[in-house]
């Protein structure tokens, strides 16, 4: 039986993937049973359709659709790693319009439905409720990275009359003020300092596991990869502003954490400060910093999503008041937590052996070689990440046992599964980074020629070259 | 490929590979017993033992070998390449860290038979042997990074080995913070590398530098040796890493973790000897360490931390004969410091029993040895010196009152004013509440 050949056409693929994650948001308003496995089968189907579309896309092209199959999977993970007490139909529900509204950002090359998107991902947490009233900064946050791109949006589309982001290419389209609205943007919601605030405040009164995927779908630096760099080539002097800016979040946010004793905020401020090097590494402007913020891309949304799954499971059979301020001995209890903890820990802060130390290493050589001496404050502010999280992790697994809880189990089959197929994947993508680093090296060479060139990209990544020219790593 | 490069390969992973493996199937549910354990760790270590002595017949002839894997990736101009291998200064590491690390692994099974952590420690013993191999059989300074890191959180992790203790947990943690505050060094030190030289491969030849840039680069890589071999001002932390079991205060303080600094800067002596002020610096450090362990060592009131103020000593002279060049003084005497403290680690924990079968051995008590060379000192300059050295120079102080403590100030300045706006409820957390990284201040005060 043959398939019909509509069925891998990408239109419908891409639709696939969206919309059966919507349609089972819809579906779980009024259906209240089966309803992880509900929202397992609609994250496995973006799964199956975002891979198809990967398979499909040529060599270097392939970055949106890789991160869609990242997100597809991530969410996936997050379904069955949600503990039971958490797996309402609101959360499913919530969480798989989140894949729908990231999926469908990354997927768009038109200004209107990019604002649509990033818009819509912010829903769950305004219709759920699960931004509490009383921590207003996550609110204002978002609400304001909304407003600074709606009005980008506008500026761009009533100056040029174009709302298709391919067609924008390289005109600096709006200008300053536009490209001024975007940074705005961009520092909202990446929580980028002075803006940084909303996101511990967010993984603290928030829904742990909804709350990584909400961080973690990265849409900061999806509109630096997919706006500010292929649109504005020519803003030499203002575009290192937004790296510089990255590189003081990563330190101050990692001075932040090393006094930090509620393990929520401190895991946010960890992501943050190691998520902050990826807009360091995208402004870089070398094929290696490009490269190596992608790939830290795919890195700090495992890792991150992985340690709050773990986190959340922890203080469902342990209690909520789980602090670094005190030893809990929980490595007794929960060995197979506490080994998969530390490897998407150590993972995160680039423990050689994972995938990132690759990225790291990537990352901080691209930063060193664009800013030399800011640069610097990257491996400073890795190093003190390192010493916070290895905190956390020792106060929470490591010494005097606790007694007193009345559950005491170690990861169950469900969770064990998915947490060894992250662990798996950090770890044999540290042995053989080959395997990722060549396909994000080739979208990176585009990207850095773009920069470099001023020459067109598309929404997916791919570069209209004039006749006879090739990419940098092709003429190597 | 020939038989020497296989051999070579086979020596450097086989350990890493038995981690892998028994790792895997303990997070699928399986334990092995001690005995199979033991069994095959001897085996692996017998076997890579074999191999190094197959490879000094080819580095006795005076060849190199060499293995290249190509990139482990490669973006752009940067690459990052795969090359082992083993000459004349490596092959006696290579030696040192399989056949101690099989005695290490032999003593323990008995050592720690019946020990909860039993399967954890010999899980890290064959990452630290992978880690140290990588280190010591590296072609290249990216290479020797990444198996400098492996060793350090192995070494971390022993450290805290008894996790139901706060103290050895808190030092592990402290250990932490200034192995990644020194591994910058070496670090940026790789990259300054690349960015001057293109390459910090170092099996065809080093890397060519400028004289300024060279002592760049040997600066930052002294900051990472110095961390590593723990001398001054970084000392602090040996006597906390004593916290850990004794077989692994053997393999990693006696032997090879605290000379990998050293080695490091015998890899970089051909960028050392046309930099006057980094060798200066060198002699320098290893000058106050040799002066600062050996005051710091006769005041220590432990077994375990005398001898490792002891090889913190030598250590101090080792760096001073790479200071000068004497780069196969130094390599002698590693092997020799080595061994000698490795064995005396290792009878540490029966040192009485020792003491007192020597005694009935000669039928009495031992007479004094005579007198001691700080008895020539004023009584008043006695006095300071021991209280000095009963504080260990009082460097920990230094480094928690210069470094540690301003940066926890700032952090809890910064939380401070992240709470404007804050809702009550997550102030009553207490999220932003004043927290210690300096742990039991030292081994035995717990």
């Amino acid at each position: 039986m043959s398939v019909p050949g509509w069925v891998l056409h990408k239109p419908f693929l891409t639709g696939v993937s969206i919309g059966v994650p919507w349609f089972a948001a819809v579906v779980l308003t009024g259906y209240r049973r089966h309803v992880r496995i509900v929202g397992c089968i609609a994250a496995f189907t973006s799964i199956v359709g975002s891979a198809l579309l990967l398979a499909d896309a040529p060599n270097g092209e392939s970055l949106y659709q890789a991160l869609m199959l990242l997100f597809s999977c991530l969410t996936f993970g997050a379904t069955l790693l949600l503990p039971r007490r958490d797996c309402t139909r609101e959360a499913i529900a919530g969480i798989l319009f989140l894949l729908g509204s990231t999926l469908l950002a990354y997927s768009t090359g038109n200004l209107l439905v990019l604002l649509s998107a990033w818009i819509l991902s912010i829903v769950p947490f305004l219709w759920t409720g699960w931004l509490r009233a009383r921590a207003w900064r996550p609110l204002v946050g978002l609400l304001f990275s909304s407003l600074a791109l709606a009005l980008a949006v506008g500026l761009i589309s009533t100056s040029t009359g174009v709302i298709s982001i391919d067609k924008l290419k390289g005109q600096s389209p709006g200008g300053v003020p536009a490209f001024a609205l975007l940074l705005v943007a961009v520092v909202f919601r990446k929580g980028i300092c002075p803006a940084h605030s909303w996101v511990a405040d967010a993984a603290e009164t928030g829904p742990a596991l909804p709350t990584a995927l909400l961080l973690n779908g990265h849409f900061g630096a999806l509109l630096v990869a997919k706006l500010i760099v292929p649109l504005f080539p020519h803003t030499d002097s203002l575009f290192p502003v937004l790296s510089y800016l990255a590189i003081v979040t990563a330190l101050y946010v990692a001075i932040r954490a090393l006094a930090e004793n509620s393990p929520r905020r401190l895991l946010a401020f960890l992501a943050l400060s190691q998520s902050a090097c990826i807009l360091s590494g995208l402004e870089s402007r070398t094929a290696e910093g490009i490269a190596g913020a992608i790939v830290h891309w795919f890195v700090v949304a495992i890792s991150t999503v992985g340690l709050f799954g773990i986190l959340r499971l922890l203080e469902v059979r342990f209690g909520e008041n789980l602090t670094a301020s005190k030893h809990f001995g929980l490595a007794e209890h929960a060995p197979r937590l506490a080994v998969s903890f530390v490897i998407f820990g150590l993972t995160l802060v680039g423990l050689p052996g994972t995938l990132g130390f690759c990225s790291q290493d990537l990352l901080i050589h691209g930063a060193l070689t664009s800013h030399r001496l800011i640069g610097l404050l990257l491996p400073i502010a890795t190093a003190m990440n390192a010493v916070s999280f290895f905190r956390l992790f020792t106060r929470l697994f490591l010494g005097k046992r606790r007694t007193g809880f009345t559950v005491m189990a170690d990861a169950l089959p469900r969770e064990r599964w998915i947490l060894a197929a992250g662990v798996l994947f950090v770890i044999f993508g540290g042995l053989f980074p080959n395997a990722v680093v060549i396909r994000r090296s080739s979208e990176a060479d585009l990207m850095q020629e773009a920069i470099h060139t001023g020459l067109d990209l598309n929404p997916i990544g791919k570069v209209e070259r004039p006749p006879g020219k090739l990419p940098i790593s092709a003429t190597r | 490929m020939s038989l020497s490069q296989a051999i070579l390969i086979f020596v450097v992973l086989a350990p890493g590979v038995v981690f892998v493996v028994f790792a895997l199937l303990w997070l699928l549910g399986w334990t092995p017993g001690e005995r199979f354990l033991s069994w095959i760790t001897g085996l692996t270590f017998a076997a890579c033992t074999f191999g190094v002595a197959a490879l000094v017949w080819t580095i006795a002839s005076g060849s190199t070998v060499t293995v290249t894997f190509g990139n482990w990736f490669a973006v752009g101009d940067y690459h990052f390449p795969l090359v082992l291998m083993t000459d004349r200064l490596s092959l006696p590491f290579l030696a040192l860290a399989v056949v101690l690390s099989g005695l290490i692994a032999q003593f323990s099974a008995t050592y720690l038979h019946r020990e909860p952590g039993f399967l954890r420690f010999f899980l890290l013993l064959h990452l630290f042997a992978f880690g140290s191999l990588l280190a010591f059989a590296a072609g290249s300074f990216d290479l020797l990074a990444a198996g400098w890191e492996v060793v350090g959180i192995t070494s971390v992790l022993l450290i805290g080995f008894f996790q139901l203790r706060p103290a050895p947990v808190e030092n592990a943690l402290r250990v932490f913070g200034i192995y990644r505050a020194c591994d910058i060094g070496l670090f940026v030190g790789v990259f300054a590398m690349h960015h001057w030289a293109g390459t910090t491969s170092f099996d065809r030849g080093f890397p060519t530098l400028t004289g300024a840039q060279a002592v760049l680069v040997c600066l930052l890589l002294l900051l990472a040796a110095a961390g590593k071999a723990a001398q001054i001002p970084f000392s602090g932390w040996l006597p906390r890493a004593m916290e850990g079991p004794t077989p692994s205060s053997a393999i990693f303080y006696g032997a090879i973790s605290i000379h990998a600094g050293a080695y490091l800067l015998l890899r970089a002596q051909p960028l050392l000897a046309r930099s006057a002020l980094a060798s200066a610096l060198v002699i320098l450090i290893g000058l106050g360490t040799a002066i600062h362990g050996t005051i710091v060592g006769r005041a220590s009131a432990d077994a375990k931390t005398s001898l490792a103020y002891a090889t913190l000593t030598q250590v101090g002279v080792v760096f001073i004969e790479i200071g000068l060049g004497w780069k196969w003084l130094a390599v002698a005497h590693i092997m020799g410091n080595a061994t000698v403290r490795t064995m005396q680690f290792l009878r540490a924990p029966s040192m009485l029993h020792d003491y007192h079968q020597m005694h009935s051995a000669i039928g009495g008590e031992v007479s004094p040895t005579g007198k001691q060379i700080e008895e020539l000192l004023p009584e008043r300059v006695q006095l300071w010196l021991y209280r000095w050295a009963f504080d260990r120079g009082h460097l920990d102080t230094i480094l928690d009152r210069w470094v540690i403590d301003p940066l926890l100030q700032a952090s809890s300045y910064l939380a401070k004013h992240d709470r404007v706006g804050m809702t009550w409820t997550t102030i009553r957390s207490g999220h932003a509440a004043p927290i210690s990284l300096h742990g039991p201040a030292k081994q035995g005060d717990d």
